[in-house]
């Protein structure tokens, strides 16, 4: 296949000072015998950047040209319309405006917007989560129907009536999701951390309430629509087969009608913090595993331990190389999976550890992870194993050269943080030089015995004494009740 | 004494076809026996520097005997246990820390395992992907070890998950022929009673080169790699054919259906499948578009019928298998709280027997043609999903080319073959249901009380 990448991709080797194949390494779950050929060059990348503009309305705008596929994508990002902005007592809003504005504008109905979409084989979806700042409009399609879909993506965003009778239909569907995400042990295990970590802060909440459901008024959804979705602070990205000048005409043309409002920027606040270490058991009865988080408050996006902590998180659980896996499945096999993240946003964010084992060896298992946990803080991680997280993490940008759509979201996420122009550009750099000093100063930082809370779903008749070592024990039902300890 | 082996190649070329807004651009390809049978694709794509290897073993769930089920699955986690030359684990571990990532995964009708790396790692891929079909060493240890990751994914996704016994239900009622009857996850007592011995019978039976296809796409050269190829690969020595699997499955000639109660699950779901002829023969091509008009998107009857309108349902979906035997065309809809699963039943019966006798219109079609072409269009920027396409057509059919027709057998398809297809298959006769009901926990949902 003839290459019609339009990017400039500037390539480039350097010698890479790590994993020497001669020498032996065993680590738990893992023997390393060192004799495939590995080349010793880091590839390391220079991503390409995106053009940049701002439309007549303001709004920046941002293309990255790939011509490999006929196809096109963009998001438009609006801070302020997301789940974050929820009223307090109408969790859910930005959420049921983002599903309810393609059920109906003022010259299309549901249905047609369903197949007119479906026809061209094109998507537009706009979504948010409760807790993010934005809410993101979405859409895709062929390069041959790419004016079609702006024009149906337009009428949506700009013009959407929320007719009664879809929120009713809307209304039904919801009560029955409130029911079944009752039934997923991943679910309750993810709403009970949230509560835990964010305490009255709006990422407490993961989902909507019933009573929240039935208030739901049509002059709500119109409300939230026209304060939020303004052009004031939104972004717009593009990536795929179009250059920036087709782009800009495009997106002028459609985009002209909507104008900026004088919307203040929207801001946030950090959440309280946690202390005191507990257990929070949900007893879900006939479970055969236990669910189990560990999570503790985390820092915000622009914080200077970021790279620090990313790599500490690499480290201890980062996929199948990182300490949690080889520990808990390739030695132990007490799981199918263990692995950590970390959420880092404008907001303070936490970082979380999470592995489903069969409810007889949840007390184990608990505690190594517990101590794998504690190596951190206590222990200079080993330096081939640090040598080798950081390389991990520098090397596998190349892999994102193969998909614009992932660039284009670093460059959104570089824009929406204020970060600097070159940010991607340094990270590889700022990445190598971490020390190992520092990762063992983050982990005594932030992953603080103290305030580590531990979320388990499981069967509590089977497992509750095994979690008794770990703190106090609060016990919940499947509906987030507290019921007897 | 060790055979000497000679290249047989055979190589097609595909002419590059400029991008059209009509049809999709094609895929170029080298297609390569070697001597000792191993098939191998290569595709060369530069946009990026990286490329994508993918072994694709021609052994799955269909292959495993009575009382050894899951076995195929649990001996793919052997693959990352350990070869002559690379340690237990070390597999994952240079993959992931030279920038890469990986995984492998077991159907019904095959085993594959896949790499995607930074362009400069094509000989730790090559080194890694032989040295375990030559050489796999796996201990006592090892296999207890992943034993117990296989039953905790087992835990994972069916014994802790609501509707999670429906799948086996379905297969175990609907076939008939033990090869697709069961799941590839298999049971617990079967993953218990596999032994060592089991272990190294499999490996000597089915992962032998001319048992495979290698597969590699991305910013390679053909020739320097297949040079390379051959050299990692080219001397381990191949095995008899193993056994062809009978998949004969006999017709039905009654509904068959059963209640299945589920302790996790707070609504009723109804599944019902209708035997289907093996993918790419017509069809089954036809019942994929069909598949499209009455369930994908909002624009779909099903959607349009059952969850907006009648509100019936809280969520319908359709589809056709898509394997080398015979499959199942499947339909599933969980049932709206409060409402009747009977007349949600209806409902489903009554938008099937609307396509074999009412209007299908042009825009419905026109639908599948679409999705189809983006399909299509959307592996020409994953060099991992051409490298498990090529693999798979050149693994089944002996035909990595069939990657370049997809559009076009679904653009063949008119209204009348849906007609004829919904008649033929969709039938009472031919299906087979099952409800899952929910059913309140033995045990007290709150020991101890509300508080």
């Amino acid at each position: 296949m003839r290459s019609m990448f339009a990017l400039a991709l500037v390539v480039f080797l350097c010698a890479g000072t790590v994993w020497s194949q001669q020498q032996d390494q065993s680590t738990k779950g893992a023997v390393i015998k060192g004799r495939a050929p590995v080349s010793e060059e880091v590839l390391r990348v220079k991503l390409p950047r995106a053009e940049e503009a701002d439309l007549s309305n303001g709004v920046h705008f941002m293309v990255l040209e790939d011509h490999r596929a006929p196809t096109i994508s963009f998001q438009l990002i609006i801070q302020g319309a997301g789940g974050y902005y929820d009223p307090p007592d109408l969790p859910g809003l930005a959420d049921f405006t983002a599903a309810l504005m393609r059920e109906g504008t003022k010259g299309r109905t549901s249905q047609q917007i369903a197949e007119q979409l479906d026809t061209l084989a094109a998507t537009v979806g706009i979504g948010t989560s409760m807790g993010s700042q934005v809410a993101t409009l979405s859409g895709s399609s062929l390069t041959e129907n790419f004016d079609q879909l702006l024009t149906l993506a337009t009428d949506i965003l700009l013009n959407p009536t929320f007719p009664a009778d879809e929120i009713a239909r809307f209304k039904t569907r919801q009560r029955a999701g409130l029911i079944q995400q009752r039934s997923n042990p991943g679910f309750l295990a993810r709403e009970m951390i949230a509560r835990v970590l964010y305490r009255d802060h709006p990422a407490s909440r993961v989902s909507t309430t019933l009573p929240a459901l039935e208030r739901l008024s049509q002059a709500d959804l119109v409300e939230f629509h026209r304060r939020t979705y303004v052009p004031d602070h939104a972004v717009i990205g593009v990536s795929g087969d179009i250059t920036m000048a087709d782009a800009r005409k495009k997106f002028e043309s459609v985009l002209s009608v909507w104008k900026k409002t004088g919307a203040p920027a929207p801001t946030v606040s950090d959440p309280s913090d946690v202390s005191g270490s507990k257990v929070y058991l949900i007893n879900r009865a006939g479970s055969v595993q236990t669910s189990l988080v560990v999570g503790t408050p985390g820092i915000t996006r622009l914080s200077p331990d970021y790279d620090v902590v990313a790599v500490m998180n690499h480290i201890v659980g980062g996929g199948p190389t990182g300490r949690l896996f080889l520990n808990l499945r390739e030695d132990k096999g007490y799981t199918y999976g263990a692995s950590s993240g970390l959420s880092a946003l404008r907001y303070r964010g936490s970082w979380q550890a999470t592995t489903d084992v069969r409810s007889e060896v949840t007390g184990p298992a608990l505690t190594e992870l517990m101590t794998e946990i504690g190596r951190l803080r206590d222990q200079r991680v080993p330096d081939r194993e640090f040598q080798a997280a950081k390389r991990a993490l520098v090397a596998n940008f190349a892999l994102d050269l193969e998909s614009p759509g992932g660039i284009l979201g670093d460059h959104l996420t570089r824009w929406l943080y204020n970060l600097p122009i070159d940010y991607w550009d340094k990270y590889p750099d700022r990445i190598m030089a971490v020390t190992q000093e520092q990762v063992q100063a983050v982990a005594r930082k932030y992953l603080d015995g103290s305030r580590l809370q531990i979320v388990a779903v499981g069967d509590g008749a089977k497992v509750a004494d095994s979690l008794k070592p770990f703190g106090p024990i609060e016990s919940y039902d499947t509906e987030g009740k507290r019921i007897g300890d | 004494m060790r055979r000497i082996l000679r290249l047989a190649i055979l190589v097609i070329l595909v002419t590059t076809v400029p991008l059209g807004a009509v049809t999709p651009p094609k895929v170029a390809f080298t297609y390569t026996r070697l001597s000792n049978g191993l098939r191998v694709v290569i595709s060369e794509d530069h946009s990026a520097p990286v490329f994508s290897i993918a072994v694709n073993y021609n052994v799955g769930s269909r292959d495993e005997r009575k009382g050894r089920t899951g076995f195929a699955h649990l001996f793919e986690h052997m693959m990352f246990k350990g070869s002559e030359n690379v340690g237990t684990g070390e597999h994952f571990v240079l993959v992931f820390n030279n920038g890469g990532d990986m995984n492998g995964t077991t159907n019904q009708d095959r085993t594959v395992y896949y790499e995607r790396l930074p362009a400069n790692q094509l000989d730790l891929a090559l080194y890694l992907e032989s040295d375990r079909m030559r050489s796999l060493a796996v201990t006592q240890e090892n296999l207890d070890n992943q034993r117990q990751a296989v039953q905790e994914e087992r835990r994972l996704r069916v014994d802790n998950q609501p509707y999670g016994r429906t799948y086996e239900t379905i297969l175990e009622l609907a076939y008939e022929n033990f090869a697709y009857e069961h799941s590839p996850i298999g049971s617990m007592a079967d993953l218990n009673a596999a032994t060592l011995d089991d272990v190294k019978a499999f490996f000597k039976m089915y992962y032998a080169p001319n048992n495979a296809v290698l597969s590699i796409v991305g910013d390679v050269n053909p020739k320097d790699t297949l040079a390379r190829v051959q050299k990692y690969f080219g001397t381990i020595p191949s095995q008899p054919t193993p056994p062809v699997v009978d998949m004969t499955e006999p017709p039905q000639r009654a509904e068959k259906r059963t209640n299945l109660e589920d302790s996790l699950a707070r609504l009723t779901s109804i599944d019902i499948v209708y035997h289907m002829p093996p993918a790419i023969t017509p069809d089954a091509d036809a019942l994929s578009v069909l598949a499209s008009v009455l369930a994908a998107g909002r624009s779909s009857r099903m959607y349009q019928a059952l969850v907006r309108e009648k509100q019936l349902a809280v969520a319908a979906g359709a589809q056709s298998d898509d394997s080398r035997g015979p499959g199942l065309f499947s339909v599933g809809v969980t049932v709206a709280p409060g409402k009747s699963a009977a007349d949600t039943e209806a409902a489903v019966y009554e938008e099937i027997e609307r396509v074999k006798t009412g209007a299908i219109a042009a825009w419905e079609l026109e639908k599948a043609r679409n999705n189809a072409k983006r399909a299509v269009v959307g592996t020409l920027t994953s060099s991992l999903q051409r490298a498990l396409l090529l693999s798979q057509y050149a693994l089944f059919h002996d035909n990595p080319e069939m990657i370049n027709t997809r559009y076009q057998r679904v653009e063949a398809i008119s209204t009348a073959d849906l007609q004829r297809v919904a008649r033929e298959y969709l039938t009472e006769a031919n299906r087979t249901v099952v409800i899952t009901v929910p059913k309140p926990p033995t045990a007290p949902a709150n020991p101890g009380g509300a508080r």
